[in-house]
């Protein structure tokens, strides 16, 4: 082979169907290989990766559509928010006695004849939207090109971060309300038609002014780009509901075949309307996925080769953030600690029906005053930190509206995504001190046990109408209130007592960025007790709970996720006696505030 | 495909199995069919493809050929049957249908030029029947998303919920026409949704005279076809984790439609891609929508009496019979993420089991149905006791004592919002008529419900008597509830009837009462703490030191135990009037008389009894059955009044001692067989291991002798 003779980039199309060729002048027969590959992925993945050419795929997103050749090779980072199915479509036939592909397009390259030998082939559809609740400092950056190839695409991104900086700015200024609400406006918008009831939309088109300021994402109608990804040939456990994937395949947008569909739709049954209706191609673009690969949160940090897991690094940003925690937290030094394990909190593993690793908190004692202060604060602070990141203003009237879990809707064949739709490792705060007495419809009282479920199991029921399905979560959750909340009963409870409120000085980018990269990595470390250490626990438990009956085996299972998370932020993989000391201690401490 | 072999010969094999397979009973089942389809009496010809299969002269390819290509084989087996259908034997009035016919046969004779292919009468216009293909039922039917692309044209069989089913609608199946020129009745197939209606005659005669006669519809002479349109969705179960619910389209036609009621079903049919015209076909070359011809509809049965046994399970149910520890097995496997309450376990083992309904000779009726109260402090895993039971038993409804509809636990009379009328609507308890309601937060009821409620469970109906409507719905169901303690927590300082918030005749109607509570206890706190550390260690469950058995198994093995209703032999009748009289003794005896023991106690134990026996599949009770009654009965009392007992000054070692002594008083006997002392401690909630460790320490004392071997008791005669 003598390198491709078609550019990748440019004409992935031609490459795939040199390879189709080449298969079968060496004899394939089509019927043989069920649509499976024939070598084309091969001379995209030596493309890719081996000649790292990556970085020339553009990507996908609502600024560089416009601008995109359709037939070429693209990329589209994105959270699977739907499975639309299989889709059988002709993937081989016969042209003028030659057989010809279909694979990795909507057209045919060649006209089909009346009846012409075929074979039908099939592919998933997969609905995928842009990671719900996002932060715009993962974009900005995770786009930059290293090198200018591009010049149109590297010029756009160039002015991203100072976009971001304005809109910090701004941040800072607007009043409490809107601040809180930002990311739920965020949210809204972004489901656009899923949210119809007219209450939500008032507050949306309410609050379009403020918002538009804040979201950060210049969207060019308003709204955020989904695509409509055909994969092809990989296991189904690979891709899995709310995961985040990068796609890297083959771009198109055939007006024609929409246009025909259309016209169709009215001699066709009501009954049965075309899945697809429903994802104009104008609007929804296709990706035909040659290459996928699933995205961590380090794939969104753009510094992780700059540090190494060493101890005192470690320790020392442990510091620095434990600092900035206390100072946004009004130097109360025991509600940073706590919340410092709280954002390192993970769902590690699950035995029956308990998620082992969550550690969600409430911070109690919080008035509607303190709220406008340290809420913001707190929000920004945690927006900053980890990449995707949301905001409940729990009312009556919300709960009584906002859908929060997904549901079908069997009509258009689509599940509607909820708020509670997030990918795994989103952060979500609830801030209950809005809550006033109120009356809950029916829809607000399932909000509520959704709501409590998810903070109990990390499950969240979703709606299929004829039955529902418990899809698993894993979602920190913080929530604020003024007594303890009974809606959402939280691992850990916790009466905040700030002593000042001096505001905050900027945050150098060098140590925001030192954070998140620890918050990231330190996070999935893999844990372990040793025998020694486990016997004094399990003596500890056990005197605690003669000491007191009312523990049960929550509190105990909180103390070891605390534990772990303790050791962890030390970046240790072993429990050590020190640590667990220090968890017992701040237990003590926390149970002194409570009384 | 088609031209590899032979259409007139497949055709014969058609025939010659039609024509010549005997069923088990050595009838010639589809020649019986054929006749009643001659007679009138049935439209649909099911060709079974298990019969096929069993065929003595099976030809697999044959066999094979059919479910790969089935569409194409339900012309042939049609026209095979063209072939066989013998005349009627009963006379048959004549409709339109055949009134046309015979004016048609007229016709035909006179105008024969029948050279021209429309012109030809298709034999399907003069069928009167349906032909249906149906899957073998053997094995696991396919979820949705298993059928792939390679099983286009395949017969398949899939198993899910029906989603949306449209109304039934005509579909035009052939056309006819008559020409205004040449009078000669046209016929079009009509292959898809949308078709081009002819215009011009082709006949030979219009043609030749070019005269373009004029066709007109004919609709009465044309045939139409039942049709409906379904979606079938997979079953939660069947998704795999973080994945959607696919859905397929599912045509119905003929005598299938209106079988299908928003069920969970199991179809077999021809999985095929949409045939397009006009528009779609411009894009039909490259995507396809896919849909089930069905062939046969079944629904998934959700009682334990027409539960039936697949593949391996009565083998397997056979294998567990004969192991002898069944009891305990089974037990351990219901919920066994739940640590430890092995009686309770058993309890509830025993309620989804229950005993045989009883109807006496004078129309009354005995419930064979067990209820059970699980009540205790929260947090003791109650609520996931229930949820597991109702996981376990085909017919189960969870629901909260609040319950969250208006209908309530029993039923309401309630206004149709559409016809205004007035109809009456079960709830939970009704809905789980022969089956099993387990009813969370049992002391939160409605007043009304309470009320209620003591009637479902003696007599086992709901009884309205509301807005002119009176009746009484059946609710055969056994009750699992669960409570919590009158002060949310169980205040060890009061009574146990103050405790329980509960009116005593409504717990009276519990067989078994449990109390879990959540005790001081340093082995618990330990096993807890050590559960807790390991769970965070090794990220997974302990191992339960056995493997529990599947809810499939368990559901198939209680469903086999229900089938037996054993009767209790009359050398027991004694024991058991001995046994229940000593209860009413001791409780007069005792200065607080809190339990309530009265003839429903009696029926408890025999229902206890009788549900033991049934899991041995015995048709009689044995004494073991009617002790391990006793000792679960006073399990549960312990559960309740332990501290009485610890109050009464006897510790475990001298009350064993006394029992003993009492029994062989008794029978004035001072030779005591182990396993009879074994017995009568269990029955008052003794182990094994404090009986050893009584008899060794009065054996030291020299007040019997034991045996070195079987452990037999003989007193020393003072």
């Amino acid at each position: 082979m003598v390198g491709p003779q078609y550019d990748c980039l440019v004409n992935p199309l031609g490459a795939v169907r040199s390879t189709f060729d080449k298969a079968m002048a060496s004899g394939s027969d089509p019927s043989a290989f069920n649509g499976s590959d024939w070598g084309a992925l091969d001379v995209f993945r030596q493309f890719l990766i081996d000649q790292s050419s990556l970085s020339q795929v553009p990507v996908l997103n609502p600024t560089t559509i416009g601008r995109i050749q359709p037939d070429t090779l693209v990329r589209f980072r994105g959270m699977i928010q739907d499975m639309l199915g299989n889709e059988f479509y002709v993937g081989a036939y016969k042209n003028d006695a030659v057989w010809r592909t279909n694979k990795y397009t909507d057209l045919p390259q060649f006209p089909m004849g009346e009846e012409p030998d075929m074979r039908i082939w099939e592919r998933r559809l997969l609905y995928c939207v842009p990671v719900p609740g996002q932060n715009s400092w993962t974009e900005s950056l995770s786009e930059v090109l290293p090198n200018g190839c591009m010049d149109w695409t590297s010029q756009q991104r160039e002015k991203r971060p100072r976009m971001d900086d304005d809109a910090s700015d701004h941040m800072d200024m607007v009043s409490d309300d809107e601040c809180i609400n930002s990311s739920c406006v965020k949210k809204m918008r972004g489901e656009g038609h899923a949210s119809p009831s007219s209450s939500s939309q008032s507050k949306d088109s309410k609050m379009e002014g403020t918002s538009s300021s804040m979201i950060k994402i210049p969207d060019v109608d308003g709204d955020s780009l989904p695509c409509l990804v055909k994969i092809y040939d990989c296991p189904e456990s690979e891709l899995k509901l709310n995961e985040i994937f990068e796609f890297i395949g083959v771009f198109t947008m055939n007006s024609e075949v929409t246009v025909a569909k259309e016209d169709n739709s009215e001699v066709s049954d009501s009954f049965f309307e075309d899945e697809l209706i429903s994802f104009p191609a104008n609007k929804v673009p296709r990706l035909h996925c040659l290459i996928h690969r699933k995205l961590e949160v380090h794939d969104f940090l753009h510094s992780s080769p700059m540090f190494e897991l060493k101890p005192h690094l470690v320790r020392e940003i442990r510091e620095s953030l434990l600092g900035h925690l206390t100072v946004i937290l009004g130097n109360d030094g025991i509600a940073a600690q706590f919340m410092l394990l709280h954002l390192l909190s993970k769902v590690h593993t699950r035995v029956d029906n308990v998620a082992v690793g969550k550690l969600s908190l409430n911070l109690t004692c919080l008035s509607k005053e303190s709220v406008s202060v340290f809420g913001n604060r707190l929000n920004h602070a945690v927006k900053n930190l980890l990449p995707f990141t949301h905001c409940i203003p729990l009312s009556v009237e919300y709960l009584n509206t906002a859908s929060l879990a997904p549901k079908k809707e069997y009509q258009t064949n689509r599940l509607i995504p909820g708020v509670l739709q997030l990918t795994e490792g989103s952060h979500l705060i609830i801030d209950e001190t809005k809550l006033e007495a109120g009356t809950l419809n029916s829809n607000g009282v399932e909000n509520t046990t959704l709501l409590k479920n998810l903070m109990e199991f990390q499950k969240v029921e979703y709606d299929f109408q004829y039955y529902k399905m418990e899809m698993t979560t894993d979602v920190q959750l913080l929530i604020f209130s003024e007594g303890k909340s009974n809606i959402v009963p939280a691992d850990l409870v916790i009466p905040f007592q700030p002593s000042s409120a001096d505001s905050i000085d900027a945050v150098p980018t060098e140590a925001l960025e030192a954070w998140r990269w620890y918050l990231a990595t330190v996070r999935s470390l893999p844990h372990s007790i040793e025998t020694e250490i486990q016997k004094v626990i399990e003596n500890d438990l056990v005197a605690a709970r003669q000491a007191d009956r009312s523990l049960g085996s929550q509190d105990f299972s909180r103390w070891l996720t605390m534990g772990r998370l303790m050791s962890a932020s030390f970046g240790e993989t072993t429990l050590s006696l020190e640590h667990w000391q220090m968890v017992k201690e701040m237990e003590r401490l926390r149970r002194e505030r409570l009384k | 495909m088609m031209k590899s072999y032979d259409l007139e010969s497949e055709k014969e094999l058609a025939k010659e199995f039609l024509s010549s397979f005997a069923d088990a009973n050595g009838e010639a089942k589809y020649m019986n069919v054929l006749q009643e389809v001659a007679n009138r009496k049935i439209r649909s010809v099911q060709i079974d493809l298990e019969d096929l299969f069993n065929y003595k002269d099976l030809d697999e390819e044959f066999f094979r050929r059919i479910t790969e290509n089935t569409r194409r084989y339900i012309e042939i087996f049609a026209s095979a049957i063209d072939k066989l259908l013998p005349e009627p034997t009963e006379a048959i009035p004549d409709d339109d249908h055949d009134v046309l016919m015979t004016q048609r046969s007229e016709d035909g004779t006179d105008n024969a030029d029948g050279s021209d292919p429309l012109q030809k009468m298709p034999p399907e216009l003069k069928r009167y029947y349906e032909v249906y293909i149906r899957a073998s039922s053997k094995g696991r039917p396919f979820t949705i998303r298993e059928v792939k692309a390679s099983y286009i044209g395949q017969l398949v069989r899939i198993s899910g919920i029906i989603t949306r089913c449209s109304d039934v609608k005509p579909l035009m199946q052939f056309s006819v026409y008559t020409c205004e020129e040449c009078g000669n009745e046209i016929y079009q197939q009509v292959t898809a949704r949308v078709f081009m209606p002819m215009f011009e005659c082709p006949s030979s005669r219009c043609k030749l005279n070019n005269t373009k006669g004029n066709l007109i519809l004919q609709l009465r002479a044309s045939k139409f076809l039942k049709f409906q349109e379904a979606k079938i969705q997979e079953l939660a179960e069947h998704v795999p984790k973080g994945h959607i619910p696919r859905t397929m389209s599912i045509h119905l036609r003929g005598e299938l439609t209106r079988k299908l009621h928003g069920d969970v079903v199991e179809l077999s049919g021809i999985f095929l891609p949409i045939p397009y015209t006009g528009f779609r076909a411009f894009r039909a070359g490259l995507v396809a929508d896919t849909y089930l011809e069905a062939m046969s509809v079944t629904h998934f049965k959700k009682k334990y009496e027409e539960y039936e046994l697949r593949g391996d399970e009565e083998e397997q149910i056979a294998r567990l019979a004969e192991d002898g520890d069944i009891y305990n097995k089974l037990s351990r496997s219901l919920a066994p993420e739940i640590y430890g309450h092995e009686d309770i376990k058993k309890a509830l083992l025993l309620l989804l089991v229950g005993a045989p309904h009883r109807k006496l000779k004078d129309g009354m009726k005995i419930r064979g149905d067990l209820h059970i109260c699980l009540m205790g402090d929260p947090g003791v895993a109650k609520s996931q006791l229930l949820k597991h039971i109702i996981n376990v038993a085909p017919r189960g409804v969870y629901t909260t004592g609040k319950g969250s509809s208006g209908v309530g636990l029993t039923a309401a009379v309630q206004r149709d919002p559409v016809t205004n009328e007035m109809v009456l609507e079960g709830g939970a308890l009704v809905l789980a008529d022969m089956g099993i309601c387990a009813i969370d937060e049992f002391d939160k009821m409605d007043e009304s419900d309470r009320t209620a409620i003591h009637e479902v469970m003696e007599q086992q109906t709901v009884s309205i008597a509301k807005a002119g409507i009176t009746t009484s719905l059946n609710a055969r169901t056994a009750v699992l509830a669960a409570a919590n303690p009158a002060w949310g927590r169980y205040d060890l300082r009061r009574t146990p009837a103050e405790n329980i918030n509960l009116p005593p005749a409504l717990l009276s109607r519990f067989d078994i009462l449990w109390l879990i509570l959540d005790r001081a206890d340093m082995d618990s706190d330990l096993e807890m703490a050590r559960h807790i550390v390991y769970v965070h260690q090794n990220k997974e469950s302990p191992a339960l030191g056995f493997t529990p058995l599947e809810a499939s198994t368990l559901r198939a093995y209680i469903s086999a135990a229900r089938r037996v209703s054993p009767c209790v032999p009359r050398e027991l009748e004694e024991y058991i009037a001995a046994a229940y009289s000593n209860i009413r003794q001791e409780e007069a005896k005792s200065n607080t008389p809190h339990s309530y023991t009265t003839v429903r106690t009696l029926l408890s134990i025999l229902r206890i009894s009788a549900a033991l026996a049934r899991l041995r599949f015995s048709e009689s009770v044995a004494q073991s059955d009617v002790d391990e009654a006793l000792r679960l009965m006073q399990m549960s009392k312990f559960s309740l009044y332990s501290d009485d007992r610890q109050k009464s000054g006897l510790d475990a070692i001298s009350d064993i001692y006394s029992i003993l002594r009492d029994e062989a008083a008794r029978t004035n006997k001072l030779d005591v067989s182990y396993a009879h002392a074994l017995n009568w401690i269990s029955r008052k909630g003794y182990s094994e291991a404090q009986l050893k460790e009584c008899l060794e320490e009065y054996a030291a004392l020299n007040v019997w002798q034991i045996h070195p071997h079987t452990f037999d008791i003989r007193f020393i005669d003072a």
